[in-house]
């Protein structure tokens, strides 16, 4: 799999700014998914927003998450299942690795995990000579191609349908074909064997139930039911952030969480697993596996401005909307969380320095909090992680990014304040602006280290006359008059 | 374990559970209460389970009783062909409901009906026995311990003679269902749950598998039963 790392945001996203192929297929994530949403979101009463309380309800898990994880893991142990905490994702990955040993697995089918992109499974798996096989058609595209997912609910968003043709015909030896049945078709084929003979299935949680002891995973596929329900082993890994405390909770999370998702009032498949099959049942799998993952979550915790981040529910909806990620996709933020949820989330757990384009590159428009059906505060996050970038911070080990840049804020916020050092300064600006390159009366270029703003984009000119001295002319005719 | 937790509860700044979980798991009355709603509306719930179900691509059929859904089901059961492979069997739960169709009688030789073998036990060579008919089946036979009028979704609770693989691996799932098992809402459903012992796998299941992972568009039978038929029997 190709190395991700943030720090090629840049190179990246201008790369994926001028590709058509994208950018047509990201046209109708936001054209289905996305309206989709709004729509359903718009069919709601208005004197009552479902956003609110699936707020309260992430709130009140976070808040008291000790208390959750606990009974959680009391109870999935109650009915037969084991329960690891892992600190770290190497911590994880060993776990899962040692589960793999035990029962002498030679093929893992996955069903779709972000956590597992974030902890490296699938590499560590491969490398101990385990056959690892993702079954969600999305993630199967992406793992063929040898590529991350760029989606966080729609994997291979970024293919086009010819481009996934041409995939399946190197690959699977199929005829080439564009159509999304026929495609489908084959890799229902080529899985199905898969699936049916795997000793191990690893998947992610949607959310999980502490109170009765069960993991709940929706999928619409069937993939995830498949792979944890005809292998020997299932191995369940759950940020320890993704928890609801009861049933009740599930209502407004689970509703909440599929519309964002997809426009949909629910998922083909909901299931709630807790543990190995029952004596009596002549199928499902022998163990159950549930790795809580820390990995970071606890630092985030610990910080009031950022705890917020961890009630999201991982619905991909912000993505929909984001005008960043539909120009430049997934790829170009080189983590596994993409989007706007990614810019908050990568930074605060791989390091905010490492990470700094993803929270530079967003716009600050707001669509992102408006979709999110736990009304994250994106936006104001952002802004502090830029605020962090700037002056520094000893909590998150931050260095100040760049002395001159904060120099020159500096600068301009003293002029900001006095009138005199404004009016000169625009004067002095008005009369440079003459000896920059112009195309169609705007700026092409700016000299020096401004040339960042114009990399990508025009500068508008400064007006030959500014606002402040036509308004005082106005204000001396008028009197005149 | 308890390390995690420990640092859990530093970042939160507390010390303990100090009788939190009260909180944590308190229920709304409201919640609690819908448990024991009123059948009153049943109509208009199979008026909302007909137009959801449109959409899903979830063919339902009503059928007055059972004998005439055991004959719709058989007839339907000739009509098809096996996606995989070429012998025509069909594996259904082991539940009175099914017996009652007496689908065994109706197809004959024609096509063979199992049902999940009900035993305390199962030994490894009897589970994998059990695994290759399921995988032979091209129909999977189930019925549901509810059906939702707000989405149209089953909820098949595990147990004895209810094997999860039967309304999975087959390409087409029927599932019977009287309408005497009607909820009005995911909500109702949820909150009677929460008032029971939960066995180890709850599947709730609306409509066929489905995809949009290739450029968003529907492609119905991705890695599920391509094919989904719910007959609700009146009595
Ligand atoms: S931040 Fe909100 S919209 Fe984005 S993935 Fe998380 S829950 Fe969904």
């Amino acid at each position: 799999m190709l190395k991700q790392d943030p720090l090629q945001y840049r190179e990246l996203a201008a790369k994926a700014v001028q590709d058509k192929q994208l950018h047509k297929a990201l046209g109708k994530l936001r054209d289905k998914f996305g309206r989709n949403a709004v729509n359903l979101y718009n069919q709601l009463s208005p004197e009552h927003d479902p956003r609110q309380d699936a707020k309260a309800v992430r709130r009140k898990i976070v808040d008291n998450l000790d208390v959750v994880l606990e009974t959680l893991a009391a109870n999935i142990r109650a009915r037969g299942g084991h329960v690891h905490l892992a600190e770290t994702g190497e911590d994880a990955v060993e776990y899962c690795l040692g589960v793999a040993k035990r029962f002498q697995v030679r093929r893992v089918v996955k069903g779709k995990s972000m956590l597992s992109e974030e902890i490296h499974l699938n590499d560590a798996l491969e490398a101990a000579g385990i056959e690892t096989v993702e079954t969600d058609l999305g993630e199967y595209i992406v793992q063929l191609k040898g590529e991350a997912p760029s989606h966080i609910i729609a994997p291979a968003i970024h293919y086009t349908r010819e481009q996934v043709g041409e995939l399946f015909a190197e690959k699977l030896g199929e005829p080439y074909t564009d159509d999304p049945p026929t495609l489908t078709a084959m890799a229902r084929k080529a899985l199905r064997e898969k699936m049916l003979g795997a000793d191990m299935g690893i998947s992610g949680g949607n959310t999980a139930c502490a109170e009765t002891g069960h993991v709940t995973i929706v999928s619409n596929e069937g993939n995830i039911r498949m792979a944890t329900t005809m292998p020997r082993v299932h191995v369940v890994l759950l940020g320890i952030e993704k928890i609801a405390a009861t049933l009740e909770d599930h209502d407004i999370l689970l509703r909440m969480l599929t519309r964002a998702a997809a426009g949909q009032k629910i998922s083909t498949y909901v299931s709630y697993v807790g543990g190995p099959r029952l004596d009596e049942e002549p199928d499902g799998p022998e163990e159950f596996h549930l790795v809580l993952v820390d990995n970071g979550r606890s630092r985030i915790l610990a910080d009031p401005d950022f705890r917020e981040v961890l009630h999201c529910v991982r619905c991909g909806g912000c993505l929909n909307v984001c005008p960043v990620y539909m120009a430049i996709g997934g790829h170009s933020y080189g983590s596994p969380y993409c989007g706007p949820i990614g810019a908050v989330f990568t930074p605060l757990t791989q390091g905010i320095n490492a990470c700094h384009h993803l929270c530079q590159g967003e716009t600050l428009c707001g669509a992102c909090k408006q979709v999110c059906p736990v009304d994250n505060d994106l936006p104001r996050m952002l802004s502090l992680l830029r605020f962090k970038l700037a002056n520094g911070d000893a909590r998150w080990n931050v260095r100040p990014q760049s002395l001159p840049t904060k120099l020159v804020f500096g600068a301009w916020s003293v002029i900001m304040r006095h009138r005199r050092m404004y009016d000169a300064m625009s004067l002095l600006a008005g009369f440079c602006q003459r000896l920059l390159p112009r195309k169609n009366g705007w700026i092409r270029r700016l000299p020096g280290p401004l040339g960042g703003w114009t990399r990508g984009r025009d500068f508008p000119p400064l007006a030959k006359k500014s606002f402040a001295r036509r308004w005082a002319r106005r204000d001396t005719t008028r009197r005149d008059a | 374990m308890s390390r995690i937790i420990e640092r859990v509860r530093q970042a939160l700044g507390v010390r303990a559970n100090d009788g939190r979980d009260t909180l944590v798991f308190a229920k709304s009355d409201d919640f609690v209460h819908c448990a024991d709603a009123k059948a009153t509306e049943r109509d208009g719930w199979m008026e909302s389970i007909r137009i959801e179900a449109k959409a899903l691509n979830l063919q339902v059929h009503e059928c007055p009783d059972l004998d005439a859904c055991g004959e719709a089901i058989a007839s339907l059961a000739r009509e098809r062909d096996p996606e995989w492979g070429t012998v025509k069997q069909i594996m259904r739960w082991s539940d009175p409901i099914l017996e009652g169709l007496g689908l065994e009688g109706r197809l004959g030789a024609e096509i063979a009906v199992k049902s999940v073998p009900g035993a305390d036990s199962f030994s490894q060579s009897e589970r994998e026995e059990f695994r290759r008919e399921v995988i032979a089946s091209y129909i999977g036979l189930t019925t549901a311990d509810y059906l939702l009028a707000d989405t149209a979704s089953l909820v098949l609770l595990g147990g004895l003679g209810r094997a999860r693989s039967v309304s999975l691996v087959p390409s087409i799932h029927i599932a019977v269902v009287p309408r005497s098992r009607m909820l009005a809402s995911y909500r109702q459903m949820l909150s009677l749950l929460s008032a029971m012992e939960l066995p180890s796998n709850v599947s709730i299941i609306t409509g066929p598998s489905k995809t949009a992972d290739i450029e968003a568009t529907l492609v119905h039978g991705a890695h599920g039963p391509r094919e989904m038929h719910l007959f609700v029997v009146a009595s």
